[in-house]
């Protein structure tokens, strides 16, 4: 009896999830993603297009002659309008063509494969740990508003706030690195070479983008746990069962704040991408940043172009996913409730 | 009548009960000395606009004040005094000796969790049982308050429900750890008319079968007077007259009360007349007068009104707050309204 | 609240606790902002006041001097400049970019903002999917891009963050005006027949310039931290003309020798936006109690 209900209940949930309009929802946010990721094409096309300089010039040396530099427009298409080389250039970014380096001759896109993977971890290990050092503090700090452990996170997390990131990566390297001696100041070792040693190397860089963002998550729902818990007539109701405070904290406030949790996850993601350019600056990490500096200081437009292109649609990408987990975690959107 | 009132000891004893909060540097009285008793099985309304205290008064029996609340007076539940017990302890008694069902199902349910958690995590929370038996026994809870198709509502989110729906699980979720007195605070204002009086029958129907005392408290006494057997009148934070139900529409005693009775809507009352409202304002918190809170609004108020009255009983079983007692006639049109509430009286 | 609206209640007059908690919510206030005048007095005003060199041009004999030097308290650089000198002129320019790049995202975002809600329909769409852009690219990557383009420099700077900052107020902006919209009032200034720009002048801006400038203070923070991440990576404030982002980022080369040369800029760095966040978070916590 209880199996026949059971299996009755997940086939009806199977049945409404394909009716529910969680899943029109999902397809709408995946069709919206499409003309933001055009938009950000297109802006930083038109960024790149401002800085001065020519091209041609610049991967001839000053010895060119003119000739040899009308010649060089022609071959990179620099005689025709931005519209014409925007669309070309975007046929060839949807077949996976970024392009070639002004500088090295070489195509762009095998580059940005192995440098994506180093700034993927990198924001990885910041992300995911600072959420998980986020929540229980978090949820340590709510149980007692205004108590000793809510004053003293509150207070940490907003001096976190006020660090900015490039002064905590030096201060951290002046600390582990020149007084203790205990981690590497820079280079990068390969997950692949060795574990501890990639840990070892990643620790103070996530560190450096992650305590900011523990302060912001920290802070976020703390506030959000407190609102429920004195808030919401549901509370009340299962403070009314009789389970114990720190249950109601967890099982029913936690639940309900951890959505907007991602969302602020999600809105955040675009200053992570942003912050790793300087981190990985500082750190010497082999990241998607320090190509893009590397493309900046060399003035090569087509590394740079890539690399805003590639961080700007992880950014978006990165939104996307908080945006369809939350869509398919929270009921009520799910059902269709908001 | 099941059990008739103070035989006996009553089930819950209530004595000059006072909360305080302090809230923004002020000292808040929000209950100001409330008295009243509750039998085995017995129906108690408790009447007070908003802000009258009421929703505190019932609160304080489940603990469930904010930190800030300061109780003193008493309040015994079957011999037990509940005023200063420690948090673990009401707690056990939270859900499994006195439950509460409150005002506003759209929002008194985690809307991000299925029914049926929320009901066996009050069921297991009262008794050691499996995973398996806490579900059938919920949706036996369920089915005990008429919701339909229990089985699959067992799986589905508050949101999926109707109001008259949420507010049956609600008080499914009340009843899981069997308690002895019901609390139902403004159960059925948040729902239209065809709905209030289902859940009202439901409430009715629980009592006769599981022998529960239940608290109605409401706004509306109308409402309130046909379904219970006694009436606390509350104003301003305190007990202005306590009386059987049907005493209160022959023998009213408290202006108050009888400015309530007389803003009952009724039929007999010419068509596109002035309805008649109760002059003036509940008392500016900022500025309570001294003596008598219903003072200013009061057409009898003397000077012997800038004493507070006390809340005696000066006849049996009927208490009030007021001076002028003996002089306070029951509004005109109650002559029939009389009639018409000693039917509604169960 | 749900006991807060239960419980209008009784309250009688006079004051149980001490104004202590009162005088706290006073000082949140008064002390951050009082670090703020404070740290711009002494940026715009100190250098004019105090017998302080000049921030370039240092003889390289006073080179490296360590903090505490008599005539140089904070000690100087490797090319003989005063630091606390550099400080006070690098804060100029912090404090110029960071005020600039929120007027102009006041202004201008939170016109586009307030319009965009007040306007609804077609115009909010466009506007608001701009803006989604530009909130889609990761901010920093696009402020480097910008000030690349534009050649490092103060304007480039107040320019390339303010890319950053206008669709940042403008969704705030928007946000408030959509509550903003739904109230009589603004349905009464409709059926006078006040036009667009008078309803948003005369009545939406006042509503929701609160919380416009609670945002604003905490913007303040970021702006300073991004102004000097682009100085830091050379596309801010050029050298030798100071700024705090510039002073880290020169440090860092000696970072293990003379650590003072970054930790004293870092130091000022970190209070400043302190004192703004403070300020900001408590302006907040005073209107959302209102």
């Amino acid at each position: 009896m209880t199996a026949i209900a059971q299996e009755r209940g997940y086939r009806s949930t199977w049945a409404r999830v394909l009716r529910s309009p969680a899943l029109r929802l999902v397809v709408k946010r995946l069709l919206l993603a499409i003309p933001i990721t055009l938009g950000v094409t297109i802006l930083t096309f038109w960024v790149i297009s401002l800085i001065p300089g020519n091209p041609a010039q610049q991967l001839l040396g000053p010895e060119a002659t003119p000739q040899q530099i009308h010649q060089m427009e022609l071959q990179l298409g620099l005689d025709r309008p931005a519209y014409e080389r925007y669309l070309s250039w975007l046929g060839g970014a949807v077949h996976g063509d970024l392009g070639t380096s002004l500088v090295s001759g070489q195509p762009v896109t095998p580059q940005l494969a192995d440098r994506l993977a180093v700034t993927g971890e990198l924001v990885a290990l910041a992300v995911f740990g600072s959420l998980a050092l986020a929540i229980p503090v978090a949820l340590l700090a709510a149980r007692r508003p205004n108590g000793v452990f809510d004053r003293v996170s509150m207070f940490v997390s907003m001096a976190g706030l006020s660090v900015a990131n490039y002064v905590l990566a030096l201060v951290l390297v002046l600390v582990f690195s020149v007084k203790l001696g205990v981690l590497p100041a820079i280079g990068f070792v390969p997950l692949s070479q060795s574990v501890t040693g990639n840990l070892q190397s990643l620790v103070m860089p996530a560190t450096a983008i992650g305590l900011p963002l523990f302060s912001i998550y920290t802070r976020f729902l703390r506030g959000d746990l407190v609102d429920q818990m004195q808030g919401q007539d549901y509370v009340m109701t299962a403070q009314a069962k009789g389970i114990d405070p720190w249950q109601v904290l967890v099982r029913h406030a936690f639940r309900n704040s951890s959505y907007g949790l991602i969302a602020v996850a999600g809105l955040n993601f675009g200053v992570i991408i942003g912050v790793t350019v300087i981190i990985e600056s500082i750190f010497a990490l082999p990241g998607l940043g320090q190509l893009m500096l590397q493309g900046i200081n060399a003035r090569d437009m087509v590394v740079i172009q890539a690399c805003v292109v590639v961080f700007a649609v992880v950014t978006v990408i990165g939104n996307l996913v908080a945006d369809l987990l939350q869509t398919v975690l929270d009921p009520r959107i799910r059902y269709g409730d908001r | 009548m099941s059990s008739p009132v103070l035989s006996g000891r009553p089930l819950l004893e209530v004595s000059d009960l006072r909360v305080t909060f302090t809230r923004g540097g002020r000292r808040v009285h929000a209950v100001n000395g409330l008295s009243y008793e509750v039998g085995t099985g017995e129906i108690l309304a408790i009447i007070g606009e908003s802000g009258s205290g009421k929703t505190v008064g019932a609160r304080t029996l489940m603990g469930l004040l904010p930190p800030s609340a300061h109780v003193t007076g008493s309040a015994t539940f079957d011999g037990t005094e509940l005023v200063g017990m420690p948090e673990p302890q009401i707690r056990h008694w939270r859900g499994s000796e006195i439950a509460m069902v409150f005002q506003d199902p759209t929002r008194s349910l985690n809307p991000t969790m299925r029914i049926g958690t929320q009901l066996t995590e009050a069921i297991r929370r009262h008794h050691d049982v499996t995973r398996a038996a806490a579900k059938e026994r919920a949706i036996e809870l369920l089915r005990l308050v008429h919701l339909p198709a229990a089985e699959r509502r067992f799986y589905e989110y508050p949101h999926q429900l109707s109001g008259g729906m949420r507010q049956r699980v609600v008080i499914a979720i009340a009843l899981a750890g069997e308690p002895r007195l019901l609390i139902a605070d403004e159960a059925t204002s948040a729902l239209d008319v065809t709905t209030q009086a289902q859940i009202m029958a439901l409430l009715l129907e629980l009592r006769e079968r599981l022998g529960m005392a239940i608290i109605l408290i409401s706004h509306d006494l109308g409402l309130a007077a046909s379904y219970a057997r006694n009436v606390v009148v509350m104003y301003a934070g305190r007990a202005v007259e306590y009386a059987p139900a049907r005493r209160l529409f022959t023998d009213v005693r408290m202006p108050y009360t009888r400015a309530l009775l007389g803003a009952i809507p009724q039929l007999e009352r010419p068509s596109h007349g002035q309805l008649p409202v109760i002059s003036g304002q509940p008392p500016d918190p900022a500025a309570l007068p001294e003596g008598c809170p219903f003072r200013p609004r009061c057409d009898i108020a003397t000077d012997k009104c800038a004493e507070a009255p006390p809340f005696l009983q000066h006849q049996p079983g009927h208490w009030w707050a007021c001076w002028h007692g003996a002089a306070v006639q029951a509004p005109a049109a109650m002559a029939t309204e009389q009639a018409a509430g000693e039917n509604g009286v169960r | 609240m749900a006991i807060v609206e239960a419980t209008p209640s009784v309250i009688t007059a006079g004051p149980v606790e001490p104004p202590a908690r009162a005088w706290l919510r006073r000082l949140s206030i008064v002390v951050p902002a009082g670090v703020i005048v404070l740290v711009g007095l002494a940026c715009f005003l100190g250098p004019l006041v105090l017998p302080v060199p000049k921030p370039v041009g240092g003889n390289v004999l006073n080179a490296g001097l360590p903090s505490f030097s008599p005539g140089h308290i904070l000690g100087t650089d490797p090319n003989g400049n005063d630091i606390l000198s550099r400080i006070l002129y690098g804060g100029r320019n912090s404090l110029i970019i960071a005020v600039s790049v929120n007027l102009i995202g006041l202004t201008v975002g939170g016109g586009f903002g307030a319009l965009s809600g007040y306007l609804g329909g077609a115009t909010d769409t466009f506007i608001m999917r701009v803006f989604d852009v530009f909130i889609a690219f990761p901010s920093l990557v696009l402020i480097i891009a910008v000030a690349q383009s534009l050649g490092p420099s103060v304007i480039t700077a107040i320019l390339a963050l303010s890319f950053f900052g206008i669709p940042a107020v403008a969704r705030v902006a928007r946000a408030a005006t959509l509550t903003l919209r739904e109230q009589p009032f603004m349905a009464a200034a409709k059926l006078c027949g006040t036009p667009w720009w008078r309803v948003l002048i005369r009545h939406i801006a006042p509503n929701i310039a609160p919380q416009l400038i609670t945002f604003a203070m905490l913007g303040m923070g970021l702006i300073i931290v991004l102004e000097g991440a682009l100085s830091f990576l050379g596309l801010g404030v050029p050298p030798p003309s100071p700024s705090w982002g510039n002073m880290i980022s020169e440090g860092q080369a000696s970072l293990s020798a003379t650590p003072m040369l970054v930790l004293w800029p870092s130091l000022t760095l970190f209070v400043t936006v302190l004192a703004f966040n403070l300020l900001g978070e408590s302006l907040r916590a005073r209107w959302s109690s209102r």
